[in-house]
């Protein structure tokens, strides 16, 4: 049975009115360019409720949601337990002159429980987290120097965008340069030819680039990079902000068998409420203490005691191995209903951070157009992106969004 | 560090292909400008910049064509620089001719009549523009001109170069819905455009109107915003889309 196509109307009608009064009506990943919504008449704009793995449009249409907005709903939307946390904190306090006692209790847990961290330092954003790593590196090592991976996403300050983007000066990345990932020979070849200025290498635990199948470390790959940077005195800055607490609690690292000085977490620390977190290494943390970095909202108690009330309840879960489970199973189903339609679907990266593309045609279109229509049936993926696993995601969830990618599959293949 | 000035050079690739390449396209959509060279014999004539693009265009029988051959013509144009050249464009520098002194009528008349006649299109006065034909041929011409001058930005230009790096092989359409289109076609991070529409791009960024197409060149609307209200459609391999626009970006450094 064919499953109805959702209506956009009050989506649309909000988005005119967004787009007189937002720039570009809605910015950013979330938003229909970044966001690859193709065609954007298959998208709904806003949400109005969200809950577990579903969220609500403003025209009340149900999505079955593996984008968890970009990541931070890694427990369910609205989970009872954080939530309540955070509604017991403020009651009692938030942004006060003095931070509030909980912020040494969140830094001692996370101290506990990542395996490289002696030490965390808060603030809001992933993009402050890796934009404060990069700080640090540079006041510890008096190095210009950063190498980065090719392909690679770390936020949208200056120093991590690129020369080609729009308001960015060339001095800003002047001292930025690329390898290949997984490329270790090319790696300890640009070391050498910039022996003694290279101050940090920041990259993803593992290769999970948009519009590109998503790479696991080669073997070995990570641990002569971490003897040649120790070698080096290079500061090791790992990007955890995506795949954070989804593969290990200890941190990504840890997962892949190696310690960062510095590793950035963001997007599962709180469960959507607005914290992030750089951890490091104790020979690091002077360094840190130098910055003049800091922000208004930065040591706000609720998010504090949302993170502390997460982190326990993935512990209690052993989230990763579940989102393990879960994902696993979401993309072999997937991957049969596509091959039932005669489609092949490839899934690459973490099972918790699945990335989808069908590989019939070398342009996206057939993937994209796959895509269009699942979300226009109420499962929401992306194209371009890696999807999240979130630990509310249920035996019914999974069935659901199996049959809406049958329909979608169906409704691509009478096309071609 | 990159220099992020533009540059002489791609200046001149702009004008030479750009400019002078849309000829071919004035030809082809206006009957005036094709009245200008009735009655003529076909002339070729050649541009060969020093340290920058050669070119010569052939006019005959109310067309032109461009060819990167400049060994036959009938008049040759040297310069002794880009700087030179692009003078020529901006009305600054007269050029002398190498060969072809007996042709100086045509390059003194015609060929000065139709560079006016395209400059009117490509810098029109905005009265001009309430006219239907006339609004289509010169947002149709400006198409084509910035669909060249991404690929000659991409191929000289220091940050166009940096983005076309990134852009992997194959073709990407840039064209307005049953209307004008060109092909940018990639092969290792080198561009070229046609000035014409595939039917099988790897990746598209088509405008909804010809009128938006104007709004957009002109700076009245937002890009992003448009892809959101649907009036822009993008798809295919979006990367490459993407690298486009940050050449896309430049190009208004090189024709302001």
């Amino acid at each position: 049975m064919s499953i109805p196509v959702y209506n956009y109307d009050k989506s649309r009608e909000l988005y005119a009115r967004a787009a007189k009064v937002i720039p570009s009506g809605i910015y950013g990943h979330q938003g229909p360019a970044e966001g690859c919504w193709i065609p954007v008449t298959s998208w709904p704009f806003f949400s109005e409720r969200a809950k577990g793995s579903h969220f609500w449009d403003v025209d009340g249409n149900d999505f079955i949601d593996y984008m968890c907005a970009y990541g931070p709903n890694v427990l369910g939307y609205n989970d009872p337990d954080v939530d309540a946390a955070a509604l017991e904190q403020l009651k009692k306090e938030n942004c006060v002159t003095t931070p509030s006692k909980i912020m040494v209790e969140f830094a001692e847990l996370l101290v506990d429980t990542v395996a490289s961290a002696d030490w965390a330092f808060f603030a809001k954003n992933g993009n402050d987290a890796t934009s404060g790593a990069i700080m640090c590196a540079r006041n510890a090592t008096h190095r210009k120097k950063i190498i980065f991976v090719n392909g690679y996403y770390h936020g949208v300050s200056p120093w991590c965008q690129k020369v080609d983007y729009p308001g960015i000066l060339p001095e800003e990345v002047a001292n930025n340069l690329y390898v290949d990932w997984n490329d270790f020979d090319a790696f300890k070849k640009l070391v050498d030819e910039n022996k003694g200025e290279i101050a940090a290498f920041i990259a993803q635990p593992y290769m999970h680039g948009n519009f590109t199948d998503n790479k696991a470390p080669a073997e070995g790959y990570w641990q002569k990079v971490r003897k040649l940077c120790t070698d080096e005195g290079i500061v090791l800055i790992i990007d955890d902000v995506r795949a954070g607490f989804r593969l290990d609690l200890a941190g990504s690292d840890h997962y892949y068998g190696f310690e960062a000085d510095l590793i950035c977490f963001c997007k599962a620390l709180a469960n959507g409420y607005n914290v992030s977190a750089l951890c490091g290494k104790e020979w690091l943390q002077s360094a840190m203490s130098g910055l003049s970095y800091t922000g208004s909202y930065w040591m706000s108690a609720e998010p504090f005691a949302a993170g502390i009330a997460c982190i326990n309840k993935l512990k209690a879960l052993d989230a990763p191995k579940l989102f393990r489970e879960l994902g696993t199973k979401v993309t072999e189903g997937l991957k049969k209903a596509a091959s039932e339609n005669g489609f092949h679907l490839v899934v690459s990266g973490e099972p918790a951070l699945f990335y989808l593309r069908i590989a019939d045609d070398d342009s996206l279109m057939i993937h994209q157009d796959w895509v269009q229509e699942c979300v226009h049936r109420g499962l929401y993926l992306t194209s371009h992106h890696n999807h999240f696993i979130n630990a509310s995601l249920t035996d019914e969830d999974i069935n659901r969004t199996l049959e809406i990618a049958e329909d979608a599959f169906k409704a691509v293949r009478k096309r071609r | 560090m990159i220099d992020s000035r533009p540059d002489a050079k791609t200046l001149a690739y702009i004008n030479l292909y750009g400019i002078l390449g849309t000829l071919e396209n004035l030809l082809e959509l206006d009957p005036d400008a094709r009245a200008l060279l009735h009655n003529k014999k076909p002339i070729t004539v050649a541009f060969d910049v020093k340290g920058g693009p050669k070119a010569s265009i052939t006019f005959a029988y109310g067309f032109c064509r461009m060819k990167d051959r400049i060994d036959e013509c009938d008049i040759k144009l040297p310069f002794s620089s880009c700087e030179k050249f692009n003078g020529m464009i901006d009305g600054t520098v007269t050029p002398i001719p190498s060969k072809g002194f007996t042709h100086l009528g045509f390059l003194l008349k015609d060929f000065q009549d139709l560079t006016d006649r395209l400059t009117k299109y490509l810098r029109p006065d905005p009265k001009d523009l309430e006219d239907k034909k006339f609004f289509d041929i010169s947002t149709s011409l400006m198409l084509y001109l910035i669909g060249v001058a991404i690929a000659q930005i991409g191929n000289n230009d220091e940050v166009g170069r940096f983005s076309a790096s990134y852009i992997a092989d194959g073709s990407i359409l840039l064209g307005v819905k049953d209307g004008p289109a060109a092909t940018i076609y990639c092969k290792n991070h080198r561009l070229l455009t046609l000035k014409k529409r595939t039917d099988d791009p790897r990746a598209f960024m088509e405008f909804d109107s010809i009128e938006l197409a104007r709004d957009l060149f002109d700076g009245k609307v937002n890009a992003v915003a448009s892809i959101g209200t649907g009036l822009i459609r993008i798809g295919g391999l979006i990367s490459m889309v993407d690298n486009v626009n940050r050449i896309l970006d430049r190009v208004g450094l090189y024709l302001a």
